[in-house]
């Protein structure tokens, strides 16, 4: 038994209306890779925050190296040798480095030879010393706010080994990072377990748990599913167990059957707040049942084309029609009344309203027209009726119905929501920008499902995403964009993942 | 030009120290209009406290008096500002209205009570304790030099006792182990909880810190502008502070800049008015004077400031 580090036992855990943990026990050994693997909202984060002293479990018992302990608090936490890299940074961003790292944990020194005060200067030094041990290189002395996000992520593993915490748990530490950032902080995690602390890495990404995980433990619906030897097990029997169904990575597509265009683009030129160019002199069009999708690196002006079409922007050039009506300078609502539905890529803060509740989010959309507003008053009936409706259809889960705040449903949920919205508004074409970013495997293969649904229904889609597989695996024509320029647009069974990923690069077409 | 820098001086710092009050409210994230109230209270336990002990005889003793006065003001304007605490810390209060409703409680309850302890010790229920003015004291040779030494003539006892607050104050918030954690709260509560540190009890006592300091300037203004307490000392020389506190970016050495500016405004318009020989009745235009440069300066000095990342935002640990 001493072997385990760390034990949790028959832990249940409430929260209105849902189970996030149900009878849950693992345990972990000292110094190995544990992964918590599960789809959003699987209640790998609830676990681990108990772990933590965030919350209480219900039911069940904790032991920390064979002792039973009662974990009421992060400091009792801390204490333990339990330190956590929130998904959330928790940062002061107006400190520096070394403020924010041993904020808690004050160094004394004396102000002026007798006022008690706060070492600096030594803290410095130490924090200097610390980040070379374990490579993990920052500059002490540098503010939050100046510093990038993986740096800041740094800070947060540094914060705990400067407490001196043997149980490192990380949660979803990947998915704020770049590809090469990734790889370099699974080399930092194995580099923390050669040196004998054990790590706890949450994550619903399966090749890093591939990648760096000992073992996994496999959560579903708040309930553990198996404990499974990494090395042993194929990610499609992990993704089955986490999915708790067959999982298929291709992408089955009918064929197309184009019908006339619909989007219509010419000569768009967009302006951001400095007076750039971001957007130039792009043209394209899209037909019905076609879905036409745009890749690119992250900021080569992808979101700006999708603002501008949907109005969220102004175009400072070129034309955009609908059905062939210029809709250049329409206001948002004419445009979408006109038949325009857009999936935006930040769901949290351009697509919902968090503090409102399911219904009212699903109606955000229709809620002036009839059977929600007769004659400027609302009818709550209807936004029931039509939440109920939806939540039904589109298989939406939720804690507490129609009535559930946005804000406390998962991102798999809050995108389900938006997508459900947009397709109810029976639009004719449909932006969806970064679809699946954040989701979990059955999240994304659902949202890949209506999309595809949706073009053999006869809409015209508008794709934009960062993920080269995903373009692939729906687009009927491809467009790149680079540095605000349209660069290719061809038809995606002439194209290679390898070509597509040059033109990503700036390589100009000949 | 002496007359505009002692007068300027003996209003500005009695503001300053207030404004720091704000300041280490605000800094740790709990939004402050209550200043008002808090020294308007402070000064009135003051003020009782003295009336009270001397029973409006307080020939010979007037300088003991004066520091009796400080210290009850400081605990007066503590304990009453922990009402605001209690109301927008335990309770999650709106701390705006809470500060909007203590300032008119405070006008209401001194008011009262003032008459009440009037009627009691005088059989005469007025409004007013009389305090009468705090002695000043003259630098011999420093004074003497031009400019520089109105600095050191006819200073209030007050003025070193709030120079010497405020240094340590500064000391305090800018490189103490408890000032490190409060203008954490104010950037990020959750980092500070997430650092084992009880945010709650924190708060609580920089919003008592927040009033004692009030208290004190509350009563340095009853002791020098108005010789007396009396619903006059409500004049919004708290809205003032906030004012000084906003331009000073929340810092406390800005701060100093901006309730000197206010100070010597109010001194030279008083100046002013007296070389223009206006007429009492229109001196009232004078006192407005530091507060239509209070509106220019908002209107120039707003954008670059940077309020506490976390001011005003109730703390709940589970809000993601």
């Amino acid at each position: 038994m001493d072997e385990y580090i760390v034990e949790m036992r028959h832990i249940t855990k409430r929260f209105p209306g849902v189970v996030a943990n149900d009878d849950v026990s693992v345990s972990i050994k000292k110094g190995e890779i544990f992964a918590l693997l599960g789809e959003n909202g699987a209640g790998k984060s609830t676990l681990m925050s108990m772990l933590f002293g965030m919350y209480e479990p219900d039911e069940g018992e904790i032991f920390i190296r064979g002792k039973k302990v009662k974990i009421t608090s992060p400091a009792q936490a801390t204490q333990l040798n339990i330190g956590m890299v929130h998904q959330h940074f928790k940062l002061v961003e107006n400190y520096t480095i070394t403020e924010n790292i041993v904020l808690g944990q004050e160094p004394p020194s004396r102000f002026m030879g007798f006022l008690p005060s706060v070492d600096i200067k030594g803290s410095n030094k130490k924090i200097a010393e610390l980040s070379k041990r374990y490579g993990l290189e920052v500059d002490p002395r540098k503010k939050i706010e100046d510093i990038s996000v993986s740096t800041r992520q740094r800070v947060e593993i540094l914060k705990m080994l400067y407490r001196e915490a043997e149980i490192l748990i990380f949660d979803e530490p990947t998915a704020v990072l770049t590809p090469q950032e990734i790889e370099f902080l699974l080399d930092i995690i194995r580099e923390l377990r050669n040196s004998g602390k054990t790590i706890i890495l949450i994550t619903h990404k399966l090749e890093e748990i591939k990648k760096v995980a000992d073992r996994c433990a496999i959560l579903n619906r708040g309930k553990l599913v198996g404990v499974l030897d990494v090395a042993s097990t194929t990610t499609k029997t992990m993704a089955n167990m986490m999915v708790g169904r067959e999982v298929s990575f291709k992408i089955e597509k009918n064929p197309a059957n184009f019908g006339p265009e619909v989007l219509n683009v010419a000569g768009l030129t967009v302006k951001n707040q400095d007076g750039l160019q971001v957007v130039k002199n792009v043209s394209f069009s899209v037909r019905r049942g076609e879905i036409f999708a745009i890749a690119g690196v992250s900021g080569n002006g992808q979101i700006e084309v999708a603002d501008a079409i949907t109005g969220l922007i102004p175009a400072s050039g070129g034309t955009i029609s609908l059905n062939g009506n210029d809709i250049t300078n329409s206001g948002v609502r004419e445009r979408t009344v006109a038949g325009i539905s857009y999936i935006p890529e930040d769901r949290q803060e351009v697509g919902l309203v968090l503090d409102f509740s399911l219904a009212e989010n699903l109606a955000m959309k229709k809620y002036f027209r009839e059977p929600f507003c007769e004659k400027g008053i609302l009818n709550n009936e209807a936004f029931e009726e039509h939440g109920k409706r939806l939540i039904e259809e589109y298989d939406i889960r939720s804690g507490q119905g129609i009535s559930t705040t946005v804000r406390s449903m998962s991102g798999g949920n809050q995108q389900k929501a938006i997508v459900a919205r947009e397709i109810e508004l029976s639009s004719e074409l449909m932006i969806f920008v970064q679809p699946t970013r954040g989701l979990d495997i059955g999240a994304i293969e659902n949202i890949h499902r209506q999309i595809l649904a949706q073009r053999d229904a006869g809409r015209a889609i508008l794709l934009i995403s960062l993920e080269l597989d995903e373009i692939i695996g729906l687009a009927d024509t491809i467009g790149v964009m680079y540095n605000g320029e349209m660069l290719n647009i061809a038809p995606a069974e002439t194209l290679t993942a390898n070509q597509v990923g040059e033109y990503m690069m700036g390589v100009k077409a000949e | 030009m002496d007359i505009i820098i002692i007068e300027g001086l003996a209003f500005a710092l009695p503001l300053f120290i207030i404004a720091i009050g704000g300041i280490y409210s605000e800094r740790s994230g709990i939004t402050n209009l209550a200043l008002e109230g808090f020294l308007g209270f402070g000064a009135f336990i003051g003020a009782a406290a003295v009336t009270a002990f001397t029973r409006g005889n307080v020939a010979g003793i007037e300088v003991q008096m004066f520091f009796v006065a400080l210290l009850f003001s400081v605990i007066g304007g503590a304990v009453f500002a922990m009402l605001h605490a209690l109301l927008c810390i335990p309770f999650k209060a709106n701390q705006v209205i809470s500060g909007v409703v203590i300032n008119i409680l405070a006008v209401a309850l001194t008011a009262f009570f003032t008459s009440q302890i009037n009627s009691v010790i005088f059989g005469k229920p007025t409004n007013k304790f009389v305090l009468g003015v705090c002695e000043k004291f003259t630098v011999p040779g420093i004074s003497k030099i031009p400019i520089l030494g109105a600095f050191f003539t006819d200073v209030y006892y007050y003025v070193p006792i709030i120079i010497v607050v405020a240094l340590f104050a500064s000391y305090v918030l800018y490189k103490s182990r408890f000032g490190l954690r409060l203008r954490a709260c104010g950037d990020n509560p959750h980092a500070v909880d997430a650092a084992g540190v009880d945010v709650s009890k924190v708060r609580f006592i920089a919003v008592m810190i927040s009033g004692a300091l009030s208290g004190l300037g509350g009563i340095c203004f009853a002791y020098s502008i108005s010789t007396s307490f009396s619903p006059s000392i409500y004049a919004g020389y708290g809205f003032l502070a906030i004012a000084a506190l906003i331009f000073g970016n929340w810092k406390i050495g800005p701060t100093l800049g901006a309730c000197l500016l206010f100070g010597f405004a109010r001194s030279a318009g008083y100046k002013l008015a007296q070389v223009l020989e206006l007429a009492s009745t229109f001196s009232d235009i004078i006192m407005i004077l530091p507060y239509v440069l209070t509106l220019l300066l908002l209107m120039f000095f707003s954008s670059t400031n940077r309020p506490p990342r976390a001011l005003g935002e109730i703390y709940d640990k589970g809000k993601r």
